[in-house]
């Protein structure tokens, strides 16, 4: 019997209990070298296997067959695959998965058709997941054809989940990165700033690109989502990051600072000058945006000051060109709960009004509600790492040694105490 | 390429579920590899955004529509008119969009409700919106003829003054369930005990 009939008979026969299992994975990786070069193994030799029977056998098959150039048939096959497979076998090779996952998303962006691979990828997240809350190294790559597909929905759906545990550093980054751009593109400004933030203030020790262009839309959606720029960096970013991003995003800083201001006019300035930047950067529209932003947020703070203005006196201040467009910038700032207001027409006036919500309705109760619930989950997380931290004998031995070195009396104690709660 | 779940939603007239049904169906479609652009609904795709309001997801498939497909469908092309006025908030203009283009028979009938939805939908911006409007101006959020919308907002308890052709809005009374059941009680002692441990 060759190695291949030898193979598939193992994958037909020890395909169903978990032991087998086990048993199967030591062949398939003995065999993997000699399938190699094994030139029996053909594209046919798997149409004696079924992808969700035998998903483990499958995988290693379908890896050996993928590598090399590969035909948009073979494509069409790992993507059939990915849908059919079974989630608890191809977790017991969730390395070689996703090797072949990654080599999936490669291939269809050479057809240039990302929009292929926008569902199987989002099925082996899924697959691949483990828990809702760990972050899996084919989160990018998702988000990654979503953007490229102009599927932001499909990419939202992604983004749902707290992610609470992650493996590798550039994993994070792109997932933040790539997770902000689909929100962005979606108007969840909120949304995109947690995830743009957590890039900004990432731990890292050199600048990297990724850092850096998150901290360039960071700056516009902070811009556009709360209205005002802070030249500092958030107290938790690196120290890396504190010294060197300024350097590089000079445009978005100035920005910012004419944002400040207040003053259309010269904001408007700064844009035109370094359009050419923004345009490099794919910025321009979120600039623009973060332009427009400007008018909303001197609007909102008329509503600060007056309790109702007319809006002729509207259109002055904040640098409109008449009482009608006056009229449609507050309309459409209604329109988006930005603010309250009533409009009246007859007499050209504006009444700025509270919020009417008085939070005692049955579904604010279920808003207040969840957002409990997600507060209760982040804490019991937050206890539970630093228990695990604080039982960890690397940490202890460190903090331990500088807590010698620092020794300045009985009641300076750098040694974390477990504290209750 | 199976159309059914889109041709059955339009058939019960469930036009609020057209667009979750096109965005699975299309994802499923393009990742078995068959080349969907010439026969894809983009049509109902789009309107079934717009029917939702969504009109940042229409703005992204437009973006995706080949241009040969936009070349040979026209009705697509007026169908994404509405999406531009609706993208820059020209109200007035939407209905314009709508009244500009002879859609066909199959389309009429959600291109209608569409029109029938985004009225509600500006009535209610008028109501938190306004305080008094200008007759005119009502006609054209309302897409009517200024009779047509007077009687309109009349019926909803609105007056009319003809003298200064000024409507005053009248705020409808929002009745909103503030009942809460026991299974609240349960989660509020769920949260104190979380607090004392």
């Amino acid at each position: 019997m060759s190695t291949v009939e030898a193979v598939i008979t193992s994958i037909q026969g020890l395909s169903a209990s978990s032991g087998d299992l086990y048993a199967l994975h030591d062949v398939l990786k003995g065999a993997v070298d000699s399938l190699r070069t094994d030139s029996e193994l053909q594209l046919s030799t798997l149409d004696q296997l079924d992808p969700s029977k035998h998903s483990l056998g499958y995988l290693y098959l379908l890896d050996v067959l993928t590598y090399g150039p590969v035909s948009k048939e073979k494509v069409l096959l790992i993507a059939r695959f990915i849908n059919a497979c079974d989630a608890v076998q191809i977790r017991l090779a969730s390395e070689k998965f996703v090797s072949l996952c990654k080599r999936f998303k490669d291939k269809v962006l050479e057809l240039r058709d990302p929009l292929l691979g926008v569902a199987p990828l989002l099925a082996a997240v899924r697959k691949v997941q483990v828990s809702t809350k760990r972050l899996t190294a084919l989160h990018p790559d998702c988000l990654q054809l979503c953007l490229l597909a102009k599927c932001y929905k499909a990419g939202f759906s992604v983004l749902s989940d707290d992610i609470l545990e992650v493996d590798q550093p550039r994993e994070f980054y792109l997932y933040c990165y790539y997770g902000g751009m689909i929100c962005i593109g979606l108007k969840r400004f909120q949304k995109a700033l947690e995830l743009l933030y957590n890039v900004v203030t990432a731990p890292m020790h050199i600048v990297n690109a990724i850092a850096l262009e998150a901290y360039k839309k960071y700056i516009l959606v902070t811009l556009i989502h709360s209205g005002q720029f802070s030249i500092s960096l958030p107290k938790c970013a690196s120290t890396t990051a504190k010294s060197s991003f300024k350097t590089w995003c000079t445009p978005y800083i100035e920005v910012g600072m004419r944002y400040n201001d207040g003053k259309i006019s010269e904001l408007e300035a700064v844009v035109v000058a370094n359009s050419s930047d923004f345009e490099k950067d794919n910025n321009l529209g979120l600039v623009k945006q973060a332009v427009a932003s400007l008018y909303k947020r001197n609007i909102l703070r008329l509503t600060q000051k007056y309790l109702t203005l007319s809006l002729q006196d509207i259109a002055n201040m904040v640098q409109l060109a008449n009482a009608k467009e006056a009229e449609m910038r507050v309309l459409q700032m209604i329109q988006d709960g930005q603010i309250h207001a009533l409009i009246n027409q007859k007499d050209g006036m504006v009444r700025f009004l509270e919020d009417p919500e008085q939070y005692k309705t049955s579904e604010m109760i279920e808003i207040m509600d969840s957002v409990i619930q997600r507060t209760i989950g982040l804490s019991k997380n937050l206890i539970a790492m630093d228990e695990s931290l604080s039982c960890d004998p690397l940490y202890l031995g460190k903090v331990g040694r500088e807590r010698q070195r620092y020794d300045f009396g009985e009641d300076f104690d750098t040694v974390p105490q477990k504290f209750s709660m | 390429m199976d159309l059914s779940p889109v041709t059955e939603a339009l058939a019960v007239k469930s036009f609020d579920k057209i667009a979750d049904i096109c965005d699975n169906l299309m994802l499923q479609v393009a990742s078995e590899g068959i080349s969907f652009h010439d026969d894809w609904p983009y049509f109902y795709n789009l309107l079934g955004y717009f029917y939702v309001d969504d009109c940042d997801s229409a703005r992204f498939l437009w973006k995706t529509i080949p241009t040969s497909v936009k070349e040979s469908k026209p009705e697509v092309v007026a169908a994404w008119r509405i999406g531009q006025r609706l993208w820059t908030r020209d109200y007035a203009g939407v209905y314009e969009a709508i009244r500009g283009y002879d859609w066909s028979p199959e389309a009429k009938d959600m291109v209608a409700a569409f029109s029938d939805v985004y009225t509600k939908r500006m009535f209610q911006l008028l109501l938190s919106a306004y305080s008094t409007i200008a007759i005119r101006d009502l006609a054209l959020f309302l897409g009517m003829t200024e009779d047509d919308a007077t009687t309109y907002v009349v019926e909803n308890g609105w007056t009319v003054d003809t003298a200064s052709q000024m409507v005053t809005v009248k705020k409808q009374a929002v009745k909103r369930e503030q009942k809460v059941d026991s299974s609240k009680l349960q989660r509020l002692t769920e949260y104190v005990f979380h607090l004392e441990h």
